[in-house]
């Protein structure tokens, strides 16, 4: 896989137990957590309020303030569940790294970072938790630096939710200016009792900072970038932590901004953009990971859409569901890369008989993905769904015709997501046996790593359990992705191989251009201006003033020629040039 | 005899000492040039000294001072163009100053 990185571990067994040690870790901190959330996962609303609001902001603090709602309860709970089976997974996925305990430690400071976000009330640590995340994708992205790739996929990650993350930070000073308090209950309990404040400019703030943390367009394309870190992070940052966070918090913010019809709108338009766009580009990758990371940006946009139209509890919900589904199949294609030594899907194909557990678990992740019966997918796929036609029958904020537009976005949305999971199955584990290059793979992956998988499957179909059903709406979608599928399945069986020849779309549009491209050259050309002014421009100053000096000091040493006699000469025409211009004016 | 003769005659005197002081490479006739200077102003005290018709003649003292100053002058100034002469071998003053 990488020619670096990869020394076999001379320890044995010692570094076998010092690798559970940070399983143990993050077990406790989940012990811990569940303890804390499981009590708040049915609890209510009950108008507690940490600091009344006053006229102006208060100093901002760093007081915890923990406080669960049952919806921080469910994505804290999924947080600490995701970390801890990644925990796991990583033992044997990335237990012979050299830097494995960094690696582990860093996972655990994700999941405080990211409890943070979801479970205090105050501003600022939730400010302080969210770009915690930030540096820790980015190290955990970089992981492997010995890389091009992985440093320049950190690096970006970094810098446009860095940028994004200025939203949030001004978001954060409005919010203070606007309800004179950092606290977020009390914001609420003002924004519910005197009405919203500043809601559009709250609302685009909170929009800039969640577009950057959950990748949606035009700050999508770090996400896809960010696939050469270890899969185990993948399905970390794409499941549980730092995308989730985004949605959250567009979700959390809702009462802030939900009187906004600009506001809601712009949410519209990105979601719709980006769902859609996801998914195409998810159908036309080459590479299983990358497909699967343009599908979490699809999904995402998905969630936001609901909240666009309103319902926040589809878009946490299916934040929930997606996030089982997802790390699911982020792990699976590890225990896949793990057999095969590529995540190109070229090199994949017949898997279903070498890695059988690995398959029954993807094929249920597929299954959710695509929104079958009767996985979590197909539950909360339709909320999302049933809410959206809600907006389009014009009962919600969002203006009807956005409201339906959005709506057949998502059932277009539904159909490719159907096809590109249908497309990637079939690559994956079908196809031609004999001329498939996995005659050598050593056969199913580690316990360690089957483990964390077979829970998220079993967890995928259990967390079906008293979401509500949407009939109507489950057909309509069950028939569009068993529709998609059928074609999938149709022309695989007519052309026996499913590669999508369509150049613009694998370029993904370039819309990347305008960040690789565009911004360094804007940047170096400007930097090169910045360097001609100062050395032309600014430069000229002293170096005038130098010249200056020499010439004079030249022109004096001229003067001094150690010869007394010229020096009486001077004084002497000095002495006449006075006495003549004294008795002249006078 | 009018004030403006002797004066006329003591300017002119000045100037041609000034120019030998300033001019001249010879340290002898520098030396001879600040001479003239000095006698210069010698004629000048007299000069007012007799116009202003003072009866302790006051000028006059006081050019017999100036006379023995100029001759402690040249004294001193001649034996160091001595002492110059016998350490370089010249008292050409551009030629003194090069080396």
């Amino acid at each position: 896989m990488k020619p670096f990185g990869r020394f076999p571990s001379s320890r044995g067994s010692a570094a076998r137990t010092s690798r559970w040690v940070y399983v143990a870790v993050t077990a406790v901190l989940a012990v811990v957590v569940a303890i804390w959330a499981i009590p708040d996962l049915g609890g209510g609303y009950f108008g507690y309020a940490a600091a009344a609001p006053g006229s102006t902001p208060p100093m901002p603090d760093l007081s915890p303030d923990l406080f669960l709602f049952p919806v921080s309860a469910q994505i804290v709970l999924l947080t600490v569940g995701v970390g801890l089976l990644v925990q796991i997974y990583s033992t044997a996925y990335l237990g012979h790294h050299p830097r494995y305990r960094s690696y582990a430690l860093i996972i655990i400071l994700f999941l405080v970072a990211m409890i943070a976000v979801v479970g205090t009330t105050n501003l600022w640590v939730l400010l302080v938790g969210w770009e915690v995340m930030g540096l820790c994708s980015y190290l955990l992205i970089g992981h492997e630096w010995e890389t091009a790739e992985a440093r320049a996929g950190a690096a970006k990650a970094f810098l446009m939710t860095r940028i994004a993350d200025l939203g949030l930070v001004i978001a954060i000073l409005v919010i203070g200016q606007a309800y004179g308090t950092y606290d977020l209950l009390g914001a609420e309990l003002a924004a519910s009792d005197g009405g919203p404040r500043s809601s559009t400019a709250i609302g685009l703030l909170v929009l800039v900072a969640v577009v950057g943390k959950s990748a949606q367009f035009p700050l999508h394309t770090w996400l896809p970038d960010a696939m050469p870190g270890p899969t185990p992070i993948t399905a970390l940052i794409h499941a549980a932590t730092m995308v989730a966070a985004g949605v959250y918090l567009a979700a959390r913010m809702l009462p802030f901004y939900r009187e906004s019809e600009v506001v809601l709108v712009a949410l519209a338009v990105i979601a719709g953009i980006t769902m859609l766009m996801g998914a195409l580009f998810a159908l036309v990758q080459a590479d299983l990971k990358r497909a699967l990371a343009w599908s979490t940006v699809s999904q995402l946009a998905l969630m936001f859409s609901a909240i666009a139209a309103g319902d926040p509890g589809a878009g946490t919900d299916h934040l929930l569901a997606h996030g089982v589904f997802k790390a699911l199949l982020f792990l699976g294609c590890g225990c896949i890369m793990h057999a095969v030594g590529s995540s190109a899907l070229s090199a994949m194909g017949g898997l279903r008989k070498a890695m059988p557990v690995t398959f029954v678990s993807m094929t249920i992740g597929f299954g959710a993905l695509a929104g079958l019966v009767p996985t979590v997918g197909f539950f909360t796929k339709d909320s999302v769904l049933a809410a959206l036609e809600h907006a389009a029958q014009g009962d919600a904020e969002l203006p009807a015709a956005v409201g339906q537009v959005l709506f057949y976005t998502a059932l277009a949305t539904t159909f490719v997501t159907a096809a590109y999971a249908a497309r990637l199955w079939l690559t994956t584990f079908f196809g031609p046996d004999s001329s498939s290059p996995v005659e050598h793979v050593e056969a199913e992956a580690p316990r360690a790593m089957l483990l964390p998988v077979v829970v998220l499957a079993v967890a995928t179909f259990a967390l079906s359990v008293g979401q509500p059903v949407h009939l109507g709406f489950g057909l309509l979608s069950t028939a569009v992705a068993v529709f998609a599928g059928g074609v999938v399945v149709y022309a695989w069986r007519n052309r026996g191989e499913l590669d999508i020849d369509a150049p613009r779309l694998s370029r993904e549009l370039d819309l990347d251009e305008p960040y690789s491209r565009w911004i360094p050259a804007i940047t170096r050309s400007a930097s090169r201006l910045v360097v001609a002014v100062d050395r032309d421009g600014v430069d000229a100053y002293p170096a005038g003033g130098a010249a200056g000096a020499q010439l004079g000091s030249r022109l004096l040493g001229v003067l001094q020629s150690r010869n007394v006699q010229r020096y009486a000469t001077v004084m002497a025409v000095g002495v006449i040039a006075i006495v003549a211009a004294g008795v002249i004016w006078t | 005899m009018p004030l403006l003769y002797p004066l006329v005659l003591a300017a002119a005197l000045f100037g041609i000492g000034v120019y030998g002081v300033l001019a001249r490479r010879n340290a002898v006739l520098m030396l001879l040039g600040v001479e003239l200077m000095l006698n210069a102003v010698n004629l000048n005290l007299v000069a007012f000294d007799a116009w202003h018709g003072d009866e302790l003649h006051t000028g006059q003292v006081l050019t017999l001072f100036t006379i023995a100053l100029a001759a402690a002058e040249i004294g001193l100034g001649l034996a160091i163009i001595l002492t110059l002469f016998r350490a370089v071998r010249t008292i050409d003053v551009d030629k003194v100053g090069a080396e």
